[in-house]
């Protein structure tokens, strides 16, 4: 909710170096970034990152340790074209975090799903699920094999995982959401990140189903802390970045009615 | 214990308002900041177009407030339709910010936010960081004058001219008046600049943003000060408040509601339940009843 102080802190930028840079596929990279500075990031929450002389963009790090943060961009822009283009050694700037992430506080078995680059802040939780020891399963959709991004990595975690495929080129061929159905009932949580339709399509299984979940939404964010206004979800009046990005069930179905 | 306080023409039920900028975007925006316990609302700046606003960053952190550089987003004024439909019963007043570079532009708005019957007008005329759009306006008394005086004369609701660290302040203030204006929101933001050090480079992807919070404070203390001794006019006074007491001292300095804004920034939209009850407590320790009473206390 739009309750909580922020440390004054968070709105300054500091900054990290690129140590290592991965290519899942033409357009997702993963940058792995020394940071100079600590700060606390739960799953979920997310940075503004900063290229000096371009634009500012919202990200969700797929992994944060304390001193390694990592960021899985998609080029779709000018901006996260030239994020592309760095090398390692460039520094990035950022400041945050900020909005709420996921919350862990209950002990139970976890579903998490995440669809296309929406696998990002899926994944950083799937290691913080694992140092819990809470019961889980790692589900990604991806339209094509080529576009799993972190499929070996939950393997590598000891989960239960699940690769859904568009074109059935690898695991499961289907919708991430229509394998999500089959599974759904063995689970008391649901936490999700990715494409609108998909999350709203978890919502309505979640509700049906009585699983409790937490969705990551996204949108054009622009002063991060929720003054400007500019990330407000559908016409709730709720901020994506100060009340989000991460959403329960509770706060959705309120809002957004009988979905 | 007695809250309310009288604007004018206007009555709030306490006098925290929101000020202009601060999520007034969209009607859902101010029902659900309405929610929270303000006294009134103020929109974000309406134009004729719609303004897509500048590239982040928008926003930078320096040690004793904010820098803004929003580029006065905002879908066109004839949104304003269905805010005022979404905002129909939420029984607080609300004040329709406006801006423009033009008289015509002022009175074409002025007039639809008249007609769809919002309580008040603010003209916007002293936004530091979009040229031609406010600031240069509120620095020319006369082009001042032409403004106020064109809306004023064909709207049946209150008035209110937003200034900035103008030239002439007074100068500002005075043609205002003489233009019809019911009264003066001071201040807006102030034309600042911050740089990275390390990116060294200005963060605002604008270079020049208005600076808000603590900092400005004191500067909008002395601005409504001095407003209220020369012309004992309504005034909402704006300019970092960050807790109760600066409500309260702006109010012993002449203003009759007061906005807030950049401290939900920090403290989130629940920043106005602290405020309000921090006023009461001041009240009862203190022996007021009416709040209304200490309007322009300081300044006898």
């Amino acid at each position: 909710m739009h309750l909580k102080g922020y440390d004054i802190n968070i709105l300054r930028f500091t900054w990290g170096v690129i140590e290592d840079i991965l290519s899942h596929s033409e357009s997702i990279k993963s940058f792995n970034i020394r940071v100079r500075e600590h700060r606390h990031i739960n799953p979920g929450q997310f940075i503004m990152l900063w290229i000096p002389g371009l634009e500012e963009i919202p990200l969700s790090p797929s992994y944060y340790d304390g001193s390694l943060m990592r960021i899985t961009v998609m080029r779709r822009g000018p901006t996260t074209e030239a994020i592309h283009k760095l090398q390692i050694g460039d520094r990035v700037f950022y400041r945050g975090p900020f909005g709420n992430g996921f919350n862990l506080s209950n002990k139970g078995r976890y579903l998490l799903v995440g669809g296309g680059y929406g696998a990002s802040p899926i994944i950083y939780v799937a290691h913080r699920i694992r140092e819990y020891g809470y019961e889980a399963m790692y589900v990604e959709g991806v339209k094509t094999r080529s576009d799993a991004l972190f499929i070996d990595e939950a393997d590598s975690l000891g989960l239960n995982t699940a690769l859904v495929t568009e074109d059935g080129s690898s695991g499961i061929k289907g919708l991430v959401t229509d394998y999500i159905k089959e599974v759904i009932s063995e689970y008391d949580y649901l936490l999700g990140c990715g494409p609108e339709g998909m999350l709203l399509k978890l919502l309505e299984l979640c509700n049906r189903y009585g699983v409790e979940c937490q969705l990551s939404f996204e949108a054009i964010v622009k002063c991060g802390v929720g003054i400007c206004g500019s990330c407000e979800l559908y016409d709730t009046g709720l901020l994506v970045c100060r009340d989000g990005p991460v959403f329960n069930s509770k706060m959705l179905s309120s809002y957004l009615g009988g979905v | 214990m007695d809250l309310r306080v009288k604007l004018g023409r206007l009555e709030f039920r306490n006098p925290v308002i929101l000020a202009s900028g601060i999520l007034g975007l969209s009607g859902s925006q101010l029902r659900r900041v309405c929610e929270y316990g303000f006294g009134g609302l103020t929109t974000k700046s309406y134009t004729i177009e719609a303004r897509k606003g500048y590239d982040t960053p928008i926003l930078a952190y320096v040690k004793c407030g904010l820098l803004n550089a929003v580029g006065l987003e905002n879908p066109g004024y004839r949104e304003l339709a269905r805010v005022k439909e979404s905002l129909k019963d939420i029984g607080i007043p609300i004040i329709v910010s406006i801006a423009g570079s033009k008289v015509d532009e002022f009175t074409t708005i002025a007039s639809y936010v008249d007609e769809l019957g919002f309580d008040a007008i603010e003209l916007n005329l002293s936004c530091p960081h979009v040229e031609g759009m406010g600031l240069e306006l509120g620095d020319d008394p006369n082009y001042v004058y032409k403004i106020v005086s064109g809306v004023s004369s064909i709207v049946s609701i209150p008035v209110y001219v937003k200034i900035g660290l103008h030239r002439d302040i007074m100068a500002t203030v005075g043609k205002s008046l003489d233009g019809g204006a019911e009264g003066i929101t001071a201040i807006n933001t102030i034309r600042a600049l911050a740089i990275d050090v390390y990116a060294r480079k200005p963060v605002l992807s604008n270079i020049y943003g208005g600076l808000s919070g603590p900092a400005i404070h004191p500067i909008a203390v002395r601005i409504v000060y001095d407003i209220y001794r020369e012309y004992r006019i309504p005034i909402i006074g704006v300019g970092g408040v960050s807790s109760w007491d600066d409500v309260i001292e702006f109010i012993l300095a002449g203003a009759s509601a007061v906005g807030v804004g950049t401290v939900i920034a920090y403290k989130g939209l629940d920043v106005v339940r602290e405020i309000l009850d921090g006023i009461k407590t001041y009240m009862v320790d203190e022996g007021f009843k009416e709040l209304s009473g200490l309007i322009g206390y300081a300044n006898k």
